[in-house]
């Protein structure tokens, strides 16, 4: 008896402990989400957050800032070419390195690994002269394919313990009636991983929505993505906290969604590098 | 590596990758695209940023006049007390900021791991922070600081505090970054041990309570232990990642006041893009590779062998 009642002072203790840091941990969140709604020179001018303040006027400003919904219609562009092309390609890899045999296989997978985690910062400036070389620089192609430098990896990452879970007896049987490698991928294997293809792309879909450092540098007025765009909104003098929340928000939306939809995949998601800007 | 709950029997026995009709056919079409964009825009950038920083390299578009200096760049980089200050400022962002996040992420793990009603949804909205935008995290902790309007200053204004201006004050900056990191990625590393923690078998531990272990005993002897791997991983991967913070930082203070807040990358980045010396920067990129690549070989040989993959697989 005595002992339950000290379980249950603990398991209360504990909860109230879980409450405070939630607070702690969910109130820059609700800063953001909260201040979309006020307007800038309410903000600025320091007044008291009341319900009276509470106006759509930012979030209409947003979507009339041509520059912004061009960078938000090019994240979407971007990150969907992104993910089709680095699921495509990562697809086929993972199945290379799961159902074959050969020699060096191990090292192949370690280096994609290894690629997956380099500092973008470390890339970043020998793209820039590539690209400007080559004349890919500010282009949706272009920085397409810099989303590709870590999605490609990351997907590769993620399908092979998908790919691995396959029950041979369909490849001896597919085999035996004279199926190609081809056809075993794309009759077989795609079908049978198709939960991890849709994992594995919504993480990439995000990995690119995050994205910062390649799109500052590799993209201009042409090519922009959001993220980049919602910096340019704070610096110098240019203070619009009001729009600068409602466009963040508008960015999050579709990261929490995602994400609160993947519990199950979270840590392997996240583990593999994703969610990183 | 517990990145999956491991259940205590694999469904389907020993299926999978040990199969018969594993030389059947080329690999090679399959993991040619692959290797083909990977070559282009991680091998060759690799490979070019080397050979770009063994140049006296200006930004201008017409390229300018290259010259060949050998090491001299790196020669110059050790003579650099701006450079030595990035990565004073770098070391310490990661000897300050992960040690705090590992011990809040296996502090909450511990005690958030038991039932209580609403625990589910307390263990998942603390995950938020982990998917706000690194960009939008800097600049909300950004406006947070502002000194006439920012919610700290409010707060503090109201104590009868006299007005700060956080991100002015050196110290102040530097420390606001690191809290901000804090913020948002203990969590992260919550997340990881607590799956660990989940995934030790409930037996063990009721085993050792019949037998009498007290609970720091239970904590020390067995779950710690148990836990090792794990929180080694959640280590690795917070000083990969933490080894390439650029954005956050970026859009929080620019870098600044002066050079108060100039970590690694962003210094990388200011010598490229603000001095438009591309050959002194590629120099760092390199110097910042060699580094990452030691952790992420250590990491992937740790804990992400292709063996390691494909058990997570077979045990999903």
């Amino acid at each position: 008896m005595r002992l339950a009642t000290r379980k249950k002072i603990i398991t209360a203790a504990v909860a109230v402990f879980a409450l405070a840091v939630l607070a702690v941990e969910l109130y820059p969140i609700a800063i953001t989400l909260l201040n979309g709604f006020r307007r800038d020179i309410v903000i600025l001018s320091g007044q008291k957050l009341s319900l009276k303040q509470f106006t759509g006027a930012s979030y209409a400003l947003v979507f009339e800032n041509r520059q912004l919904m061009q960078a938000m219609r090019n994240s979407v562009v971007v990150g969907l070419l992104s993910t089709a092309l680095s699921v495509g390609v990562g697809a086929m890899a993972a199945y290379g390195l799961t159902r074959f045999k050969f020699r060096g296989k191990n090292a192949l997978a370690y280096s994609f690994l290894v690629f997956r985690m380099l500092p973008q910062m470390s890339l970043v400036v020998s793209l820039y002269l590539m690209f400007r070389t080559v004349g890919i620089r500010d282009t949706i192609f272009g920085i397409t394919l810099a989303h590709s430098s870590f999605n490609v990896p990351y997907v590769i990452w993620m399908l092979i313990p998908f790919f691995t879970v396959v029950d041979k007896s369909y490849e001896e049987a597919a085999m035996v009636d004279g199926c190609s490698r081809w056809g075993m991928f794309r009759l077989i294997f795609l079908p049978l991983a198709a939960p991890g293809l849709v994992v594995a792309a919504v993480f990439a879909f995000i990995n690119s929505w995050n994205e910062f450092l390649y799109a500052l540098i590799l993209t201009g007025v042409n090519a922009r993505t959001a993220p980049v765009a919602i910096s340019s909104l704070i610096g110098g003098d240019t203070l619009t906290w009001g729009q600068m929340c409602a466009a963040s928000t508008v960015m999050l939306i579709p990261v929490f969604v995602f994400t609160i939809g993947m519990q199950k995949f979270l840590i392997r998601g996240v583990a593999a590098g994703g969610v990183k800007g | 590596m517990t990145f999956s709950r491991r259940r205590a029997t694999s469904p389907s026995g020993n299926v999978a990758s040990k199969s018969g009709t594993g030389g059947y056919g080329s690999p090679v079409p399959f993991l040619i695209p692959a290797f083909l964009i990977v070559f282009a825009v991680l091998i060759f950038p690799i490979v070019f940023s080397f050979v770009v920083s063994l140049f006296d390299w200006p930004l201008s578009a017409g390229g300018g006049a290259r010259r060949f200096v050998g090491a001299g760049n790196y020669v110059e980089l050790v003579k650099d007390k701006e450079f030595w200050n990035s990565l004073r400022l770098q070391l310490g962002f990661i000897f300050i900021a992960i040690p705090i996040e590992i011990a809040l992420g296996l502090g909450a793990a511990l005690l958030l791991n038991r039932e209580f009603r609403g625990g589910r949804v307390v263990r998942a909205l603390i995950l938020l922070p982990v998917f706000f935008l690194p960009i939008v995290s800097g600049m909300t902790w950004r406006f947070m600081l502002q000194p006439r309007y920012g919610a700290l200053n409010n707060f503090l204004l109201s104590l009868g505090a006299p007005e700060i201006t956080w991100l002015g004050d050196p110290t102040f900056a530097y420390a606001a970054v690191i809290v901000q990191d804090v913020w948002r990625m203990w969590p992260f590393v919550f997340m990881l041990l607590y799956a660990g923690l989940v995934g030790i078998p409930a037996d063990i531990l009721e085993a050792a309570e019949i037998d009498g272990a007290t609970s720091t005993k239970r904590l020390t002897k067995i779950i710690l232990p148990l836990l090792y791997p794990t929180i080694l991983t959640a280590l690795l991967l917070r000083i990969i990642d933490a080894l390439r913070v650029f954005s956050e930082v970026y859009v929080m203070t620019e870098g600044g006041p002066g050079m108060a807040t100039t970590l690694f990358s962003l210094y990388t980045h200011r010598q490229a893009f603000g001095y438009m010396k591309v050959g002194m920067s590629s120099a760092m990129a390199i110097f910042l590779l060699a580094i990452s690549i030691l952790f992420a070989v250590t990491l992937v040989r740790k804990n992400m062998s292709l063996e390691k993959l494909e058990e997570q697989g077979e045990n999903r």
